[in-house]
């Protein structure tokens, strides 16, 4: 057996006897971990790959001698062989051109990163999400919806306790109060409440048909104004009879198409308020149209959850 | 020449701080160029609006209020669509603010109102309670200094090319024309145009008879500002 087989093995087994007694044999050892394990593992065959891989190498340079076909060039005596390309460079040549290619076409531009393609995807995320969750409450859950849409968007202008804050926004515990209502008989209101542009007529268009159609008067606006402001109910119902139920209907819930509701707070009411905003008497709403249709709906049985006085 | 500059390393620095800048130049300039070009629909500021504007940074309300909506869920759900650089085109110098103290004015004017603005000001905890921005009550009672703002105008209007009296482009087809006068009277006569119609929705008697009397109030001119970011 040549010497160098004998050296090989004694350093290798000097190395695993170092390598046992730092880690195997000492206290702890591997500690039943696997991945101590994989990591002795790996250095046991790191030592007998490097050392036979050694071996190999001197053992050529011992024992080999050069064949094959010369080529012509030749610098001071160093000659070359012509030496195939080794079939594995060649494959991963091939290959890597081959990567260069898509990643150039394709894998760059479709994967680089965009900020505002990740939030686009995290807004889908969330609208999906969201559809999830909450696309079918109802009741008290919507109601609860409504009252964290409200009290992140509206309750700067409608306050807290949705009162309009001393007059700055409108009151939406009761659904009309007296000087709105006023100010909406003598100087008409185009506010899209039905979603379309509905303007209703200023005072001059207003007649009472139980006065055979005689132009509304001072008097009369103000009792219908406490009427409605009451909640449909006290004096001046006769004034809303003659003058206003025929677009509003006899008990106020309005009209599809023709006049909204003004006895109570409903769905398509507040949603068309949201979407187009409002200019009144009181002063400009601005529309909330980024809510989504579910939040809309929310926020509208809140509203209507309120003046009921719940 | 090579062989010249590999012996002086003084003058190699120097050719390579040349070669560098200049390939930085033909980089940059051109997509800076491209993304600072104002988006169909963004119009310059009018006198009253940039007026307004110099109340807003003389109030150091860049300090606490930013003007930077970053795309995140969570904050284009609380301000509106994110900002776009084309957006700032006419922002000199643009008040992307130092923090958020308070929250995002970038979209303002989509979401609070001339009366809300006056209200809020005058003390702003009594209208969102546990609030901690202070009162401003002196912009209900200092004037408006126009003339600043038409110095301004007449700048950027000149070095810039900043397009006042030309007809702008607008996102639904139309055009728009920001009027810019001729003269400081026809500047302090438009302001005044541009704050009557701000007025029409305040409540304060007082301020309605400073404007009607010919004066300004810097609060007019300050929600002229918040009412234009839009």
């Amino acid at each position: 057996m040549n010497k160098i087989y004998l050296w090989g093995i004694i350093v290798a087994v000097t190395m695993l006897t170092i390598t046992y007694m730092s880690v195997i044999g000492s206290k702890g050892g591997l500690n039943g971990d696997i991945v101590n394990m994989f990591a002795i593992g790996g250095a046991v065959a790191l030592v007998v790959i490097i050392v036979f891989v050694i071996i190999k190498f001197v053992r050529q340079m011992q024992v080999d001698t050069a064949d094959g076909e010369l080529s012509d060039d030749n610098w001071d005596g160093i000659g070359e062989y012509y030496n195939a390309i080794p079939k594995g460079w060649a494959i991963m040549y091939l290959a890597t051109m081959v990567y260069a290619m898509w990643y150039f076409v394709i894998g760059y531009p479709v994967n680089s990163y965009s900020q505002i393609g990740e939030y686009n995807e995290d807004v889908a995320a969330h609208n999906k999400k969201f559809e999830k969750k909450y696309a079918s409450i109802t009741g008290e859950r919507l109601v609860d919806m409504g009252e964290s849409v409200f009290l992140a968007e509206c309750k700067v202008c409608h306050g807290l306790a949705a009162d309009g804050i001393d007059g700055s926004a409108a009151d939406l515990n009761v659904r009309l109060e007296f000087r709105t209502v006023k100010d909406v008989v003598i100087n008409g209101s185009n506010n899209f409440l039905l979603g379309s542009e509905n303007p209703m007529p200023d005072r001059y268009g207003l007649m009472n048909a139980n006065k055979d159609y005689a132009p509304i008067t001072d008097a009369e606006i103000d009792a219908v104004s406490t009427y409605v402001a009451n909640g449909m109910s006290g004096e001046g119902g006769d004034v809303f009879a003659g003058a206003c139920s025929v677009c509003h209907g006899d008990d106020g819930a309005g009209m599809v198409y023709v006049a909204p509701n003004i006895a109570a707070y409903d769905i398509t009411l507040v949603t068309n308020v949201l979407n187009h905003g409002k200019k009144g008497s009181i002063g400009a709403m601005p529309a909330f149209d980024r809510l989504n249709a579910k939040q809309k709906e929310a926020v509208s049985a809140y509203i209507i959850s309120l003046s009921k006085g719940e | 020449m090579f062989h010249w500059l590999e012996r002086n390393p003084f003058f190699f620095a120097l050719s390579v701080f040349i070669t560098i800048s200049f390939a930085g130049l033909i980089e940059i300039v051109p997509s800076f160029a491209q993304a600072s070009r104002p988006l169909v629909g963004t119009t310059p500021y009018s006198t009253l609006e940039l007026a307004g504007r110099h109340v807003y940074i003389k109030n150091s309300c860049n300090a606490c209020h930013s003007q930077l909506i970053r795309p995140f869920k969570s904050e284009t759900d609380r301000y509106g669509h994110y900002s776009m650089s084309g957006e700032y085109a006419y922002d000199r110098p643009f008040l992307w603010g130092s923090k958020r103290t308070g929250p995002d004015l970038m979209r303002v004017g989509n979401y609070r109102t001339t009366d809300w603005h006056e209200t809020h000001m005058k003390d702003p905890a009594a209208v969102v309670p546990g609030s901690i921005m202070p009162k401003y009550t002196w912009l209900y009672e200092n004037e408006t200094d126009v003339e600043t703002a038409y110095a301004e105008q007449l700048t950027i209007a000149q070095f810039f090319s900043t397009p006042y009296n030309k007809a702008i482009p607008m996102k639904d087809g139309t055009n728009k024309i920001i009027k810019m006068g001729d003269s400081i009277a026809e500047a302090n006569a438009l302001a005044l145009e541009e704050a009557k119609v701000i007025v029409a929705d305040m409540k304060d008697q007082n301020i309605k008879d400073a404007v009607e009397s010919g004066k300004i109030p810097e609060i007019v001119a300050i929600i002229a500002y918040m009412n234009s970011l839009k």
